[in-house]
């Protein structure tokens, strides 16, 4: 009997330190225990990403993590963030926040980092990749439509439109374009649809809007879908002095464009939300890693918003445009 | 051992009670104290966020009286020489970088002159948001507006907020604005923190953020505050939705300081902390109880669970039992011990000496049957017997052979030792009638008997070595007729049977000799047989009496029970 009691009791003393230490354990979280999370994104130099950065920053100190942000000497070097993406995974990243230059190049890399147990979450730009455990940006096809509307407010019967579109494969200016042109189809104001596609950088796509100009005057209507394309139509639209005659509408919110809005050159700038894209990034990485789950193949959808001329200093106009600093 | 393990012991019941009371008090206790305790964090967050925000306030009123300071410098230096303004304006721009733009505007709105840090105005300043004039159609002598971009530059669109001011008292005069950037206000409402995730933000009176620590992801919709429920009020401390709000509205009645903080940290962690506490309380209680339940082992049970392991082996061998003495402890424990070694003790000499008093009985009832078959006794009857039948007295031989075969069977009477005293009377007449035979009638005996005693019983051959006493002893030198007198009478509770001769009588040392003479030593049987049965059967109390004067003769007397069943004797020891 006595061996019995010692024994029960044992166990119940055992329990007690044991639950005496696993509550102390799950009190503190200690700082070392940061999760590492890398951003790789498509280029370090524009508007857009500098906000996106601007809100991975902000998601990282409120969920504080270890936030490196990585990305490509051009918006063309899906090798370049190949590689970052594996500097990333032996770094010891816990999660990787990434936007593809390439829908198709980027995948094996990124299949191989998911494999190797890091947490992919796509941003802006998607990866022909199945790993992914979260996809969040703009709804693209959603934001073509958005931009044919913009040109079909401003537009002449017939138009003629140009489309300056990106030269790498990339899903977003495929589905932007598919979008856009869906649209406009449907419209009988509607001539012809020409595109271009332009390596993404100011000054190429400065070069090529104004021989694509140049080579089809009749042209009355142009499209530009990125931030660096858009900057580049605008000067090009201007250099060429064709304000008048030609209606621009433009992705992003380049201070350039902004700019050329107010000289009448731009007269749409379809502004998406890249800071919501890697604030809600971020975030996304640190609650995959608390264990929650998202679906990746429902995409995350950041608010994309129409500014004109008329809307651009209203109270609205301004938070879209405008970074808050 | 099964049998023990079915029932709860003393040193778990002990173990768990002790423990559940334990539990039971500290956690009534703990929650009582949690009570209290959240009251009083709820109240101290309160405290502190308002402390919070009245520095705040403090800091934002003296960084808006600064920027007053900083327009009348402005203002005093426009009154000045022209040409000087341009090496003022040089000095000012270097000495605060958070001012974007100085401008000037005419009565109509008109943008007159535009100075800034290095930058130059863009022509066109159609849509300024620097001079709001539908605000001015208000408030004509100025205003301090939200935050909102300044767009007079190209490529250039910081946000900022602006101060507004006539430019002198004259009503008709222009306006001066200062576009400042949001900076030196980020840099105190950023680093102001309440509790652990606790912030503030500015807003307006109508509930427009002025300035939030996460104001992009307000802008990008991200985030919002319930502004609404907050403008709506008054300023205090006030909880919604388990947020604590402080509000404080600045001195400039425009702009209102809010304060949140998060009830639910403030909870959660004195909730941890109290968890922490019990599990603490709990292994001290643990450690407790197993000091107490040890104690409590040594001095309680452990005795106890010996005593009743003593009392197992008592019951399974009392001869060879001996318990060992258990000396300190508890007192009511140690008389328990002190009680059950008596109780042992007690039951052992009692045992010993029903064990001895059986075999007494035994030896005593053999040697009366022995007495019975005294050899002697037999053949001289039967010598009588035959010299009767050789005489021809055949009636006589036949009455004597009677009176034998009577006496023996009465003497067996079938193994049993407590006989009806009428067979008692037939067995004392039977063996008269032999020796009066025998003796040739040299004496006479007379019976005198209450009927009502004949039921009861008493011990067989009780009154045969009684008679044949007084034959060999008391009538025996006898020349004259002796007598023999056999009486039985009730009195009181107690029979007594009596047999009186007229014989030669004892002296008291006689009778001393004759009650102490061990009933080995002499060939009858006696009067110590008698008299020692009786006590075994019936106690100390009855006993054989002698009342005897020499020459006169001996009267002995049995006392006895008044027993109806031969099991009845048992209830009077």
């Amino acid at each position: 009997m006595k061996p019995r009691i010692n024994r029960i009791s044992f166990l119940l003393f055992l329990l007690t330190g044991l639950l005496l230490f696993l509550s102390a354990c799950g009190m503190r979280r200690p700082d070392s225990n940061q999760y590492k999370v890398f951003l790789i994104a498509k280029s370090t130099q524009t508007e857009f990403w500098k906000s996106v950065f601007a809100g991975a920053n902000a998601a990282k100190t409120e969920y504080n993590m270890d936030l490196h942000i990585l990305g490509p000497e051009t918006e063309e070097d899906y090798e370049g963030q190949n590689a970052l993406i594996q500097q990333a995974v032996k770094e010891g990243a816990d999660a990787i926040v990434f936007s593809a230059i390439s829908y198709t190049n980027n995948a094996p890399s990124i299949d191989e980092a998911a494999r190797s147990g890091v947490k992919v979450i796509v941003i802006d730009s998607d990866v022909d990749s199945s790993l992914v455990s979260a996809r969040i940006g703009t709804d693209n096809i959603q934001a073509g439509r958005m931009t044919a509307s913009a040109v079909l407010e401003v537009c002449p019967d017939p138009m003629i439109v140009g489309i300056v579109n990106f030269a790498q494969v990339s899903k977003n200016g495929e589905e932007r374009e598919k979008g856009l042109r869906e649209e406009l189809e449907k419209d009988p104001r509607t001539g012809k649809l020409l595109t271009i596609n332009v390596i993404t950088g100011q000054e190429e796509a400065l070069q090529e809007t104004i021989r694509f100009l140049q080579e089809h005057p009749e042209i009355n209507t142009l499209v530009a879908l990125n931030e660096p394309l858009a900057v580049g139509a605008a000067l090009a639209v201007d250099d060429l002095d064709l304000s008048d005659s030609v209606r621009l509408v433009a992705f992003d919110s380049n201070p350039i464009c902004i700019d050329k809005m107010r000289e009448g050159v731009v007269s749409a700038l379809i502004v998406q939300n890249p800071f919501a894209m890697g604030y809600l990034g971020v975030e996304a990485a640190w609650k995959l890693l608390e264990g929650q789950t998202f679906n990746p193949d429902r995409l995350i959808d950041t608010s994309t918003t129409i500014i004109t001329p008329e809307t651009m200093f209203t109270e609205e106009g301004q938070k879209a445009l405008f970074f808050f600093q | 051992m099964n049998r023990i393990r079915r029932h709860t012991h003393l040193n778990t019941l002990l173990f768990f009670t002790i423990i559940s009371i334990g539990i039971l008090i500290l956690i009534s206790s703990l929650l009582m104290f949690y009570q209290t305790y959240q009251q009083v964090l709820l109240q101290n967050a309160r405290t502190n966020s308002q402390r919070t925000i009245s520095q705040v306030s403090n800091t934002v009123n003296g960084y808006l009286e600064e920027i007053d300071t900083v327009m009348e410098i402005l203002l005093a230096s426009l009154k000045e020489d022209p040409d000087a303004r341009e090496s003022f304006f040089d000095v000012f721009f270097r000495i605060r970088p958070d001012v974007i733009a100085v401008s000037t505007y005419a009565p109509s709105g008109q943008m007159l002159e535009c100075y800034s840090a290095g930058r130059i105005p863009r022509k066109d300043q159609s849509e300024n948001l620097s001079l709001d004039l539908a605000v001015l159609s208000v408030s004509p002598e100025g205003y301090l507006s939200s935050p909102h971009v300044v767009n007079l530059f190209d490529s250039y669109y910081p946000w900022a907020v602006t101060l507004v001011r006539r430019l002198s008292e004259d009503p008709a005069a222009g306006w001066i604005s200062l576009d400042i950037s949001c900076s030196n206000l980020s840099d105190y409402i950023n680093e102001t923190g309440i509790g652990r995730r606790g912030y503030c933000f500015l807003m307006d009176r109508n509930g427009n953020m002025v300035y939030h620590p996460q104001q992009q992801l307000i802008y990008s919709s991200l985030k919002t505050e319930n502004t609404a429920l907050i403008s709506g009020n008054e300023d205090g401390s006030y909880t919604a939705d388990n947020i604590i709000y402080t509000v404080q509205t600045l001195a400039n009645e425009q702009w209102r300081v809010v304060g949140v903080s998060f009830a639910a940290d403030v909870i959660s962690d004195s909730l941890v902390e109290l968890g922490r506490l019990l599990l603490l309380a709990a292994l001290l209680l643990l450690c407790m109880v197993f000091i107490i339940s040890a104690i409590l082992s040594r001095v309680l049970s452990r005795p106890i669970r010996n005593l009743e392991q003593a009392m197992q082996r008592f019951e399974q061998d009392t001869d060879h039992f001996l318990l060992v003495p258990y000396e300190k402890g508890i007192y009511e424990i140690r008389n328990l011990y002190d009680s059950f070694q008596h109780m042992t003790q007690r039951v052992k000499e009692l045992m010993q000496t029903v064990r001895e008093e059986e075999n007494n009985l035994r030896r005593t009832e053999l040697k009366a049957l022995q007495a019975q078959i005294n050899p002697h006794f037999l053949y001289n009857t039967l010598d009588s017997i035959s010299w009767m039948c050789e005489q021809g007295k055949n009636e006589e031989a036949v009455q004597m052979v009677t009176a034998l075969a009577r006496l023996f069977r009465i003497s067996i009477s079938r193994g049993h030792e407590l006989i009806p005293i009428r067979n008692e009377l037939e067995h004392a007449r039977s063996y008269l009638q032999i020796q009066s035979v025998r003796y040739q009638d040299q004496f006479t005996y007379t019976f005198d008997v209450d009927e009502e005693c004949l039921d009861y019983l008493c011990n067989k051959i009780t009154l045969q070595p009684l008679i044949e006493n007084s034959l060999y002893h008391g009538l025996n030198g006898l020349v004259d007729d002796g007598e023999i007198r056999i009486c039985v009478r009730s009195e009181g509770d107690q029979i007594l049977m009596s047999v009186a001769d007229n014989g030669s009588g004892m002296s008291e040392e006689q009778i001393r000799f004759v009650m102490s003479k061990d009933p080995g030593e002499s060939k009858g049987i006696g009067l110590r047989n008698v008299s020692d049965r009786l006590r075994i059967f019936f106690g100390n109390q009855y006993t054989v009496t002698i009342r005897s004067i020499p020459d006169k003769g001996t009267t002995v007397t049995v006392h006895l029970p008044k027993i109806l069943e031969e099991t009845d004797y048992e209830a009077t020891n």
